[in-house]
């Protein structure tokens, strides 16, 4: 999948607005939205609300996530964990790209936020890497995926399961035709899983 | 990949590999470039294509033994199982999982296929340093053509994300002060 399909699908979540304007309510094909009332918080698609940002006719609310604080609490226990740990948003970079890209004077502390956001998204990719070689070398025969956001999965997407594949296909061409006397515990370990 | 209209599947199969002939062939001879007669005699080593080996190889009684081409031999073997991340596939093996899938059944020890799982395994590693390196050339030389075919494809998605990552009002960086830190650097190091 391109990273612009899974940018459209992150679009759809919803973010906090504050219009300066008054309208009423409108039907969108995800659900109804407003009434808008001009100086009161409300909910909207992240789209919409980018949409409006960039005709200056709102302001966003920041996300409770995208605080430096803990944003740093995230990244500390990124580092620390072995494992992936759990991000406050399933679409937490596409979600970051757009608002601090359209709207970067409402978030406070916007440059280090985005920084941080950026180390976080390194942090992962790289223990992705890792872990992916690892789970290879290991021969495990599936990778758990918690905690993983749609646009890490999708990084890794031809290649993982393409080679994943194509060891099953040599496991079982080469297995068949082997004597039933082989040692066959070398080459399956498919009991054990790496954390991914 | 054993689709009969797979074309990877056909270049595989017209793979030569060392056969032994077990009876005399009559008006065969023209099958060992070498041979001086019109027959083919018992005993004679000739390098046939997979396709037509497995079909001499299956009659009841076998035409032909089959022999391991030289990739698959206890010395490569040994060397695979050492450190497979060092040899040329490109050179020595263009088919070397499809064409070892097929002659894993002519290895009597049965070693082929767990040189086969286990250097695919090992240079898995080269097919992910490979899809993200800048010097895509030289990186890419020791593939074989199917790990070559899988690095194209990582490369893609690769070369899309770190573009969608850019593009934008404000693209997303590292900090210099992060980037240039000395353990992040060792990580991707060890990484590769």
């Amino acid at each position: 999948m391109d990273p612009y399909e899974i940018e459209f699908i992150g679009e759809n979540r919803i973010v906090s607005i504050i219009p300066n304007f008054s309208y009423d309510k409108i039907y969108l094909i995800c659900g109804e939205f407003g009434p808008f009332r001009a100086g009161l918080p409300m909910n909207v698609p992240l789209w919409l609300a980018v949409m409006l940002k960039q005709k200056q006719k709102c302001r966003l609310v920041p996300p409770d996530w995208m605080d430096l604080d803990v944003l740093e609490n995230i990244k500390e226990e990124e580092k620390r964990s072995r494992f992936f740990t759990k991000m406050p948003n399933e679409h937490y970079m596409v979600e970051a790209k757009l608002i601090l890209g359209a709207a970067s004077e409402d978030i406070p502390r916007a440059a280090e936020i985005k920084t941080i956001i950026k180390d976080i998204w390194d942090i992962r990719m790289s223990k992705l890497r890792t872990s992916m070689d690892a789970l290879m070398k290991s021969g495990g025969s599936y990778g758990r995926l918690d905690h993983l956001t749609m646009m890490e999965i999708n990084s890794v997407k031809p290649l993982l399961p393409a080679a994943m594949d194509e060891l099953y296909r040599i496991k079982m061409m080469t297995r068949k035709s082997t004597p039933a006397t082989l040692n066959t515990s070398t080459f399956s370990q498919s009991g054990s899983s790496q954390n991914i | 990949m054993t689709n009969y209209l797979s074309i990877s599947d056909i270049l595989v199969t017209n793979e030569k590999v060392p056969c032994k002939f077990l009876h005399d062939l009559p008006k065969m001879g023209f099958l060992d470039p070498s041979a001086a007669d019109d027959d083919l005699k018992a005993g004679t080593n000739v390098e046939i294509p997979l396709w037509l080996a497995e079909s001499l190889f299956s009659r009841r009684p076998p035409l032909v033994g089959v022999d391991l081409p030289k990739i698959y031999k206890e010395t490569y073997r040994e060397i695979l199982n050492a450190d497979a991340c060092t040899v040329d596939m490109h050179k020595l093996g263009q088919h070397f999982y499809e064409l070892g899938c097929y002659i894993a059944k002519h290895d009597i020890k049965g070693e082929v296929a767990t040189t086969l799982i286990n250097t695919f395994q090992q240079r898995f590693r080269m097919i992910l340093s490979a899809s993200v390196s800048t010097d895509s050339i030289s990186s890419f030389q020791p593939l074989s053509a199917s790990e070559r075919d899988r690095t194209a494809a990582a490369m893609i998605t690769e070369a899309a994300l770190s573009g969608w990552l850019k593009r934008g009002d404000c693209p997303l960086t590292t900090a210099n002060m992060v980037a240039n830190h000395r353990k992040r650097k060792r990580a991707e190091m060890e990484m590769l």
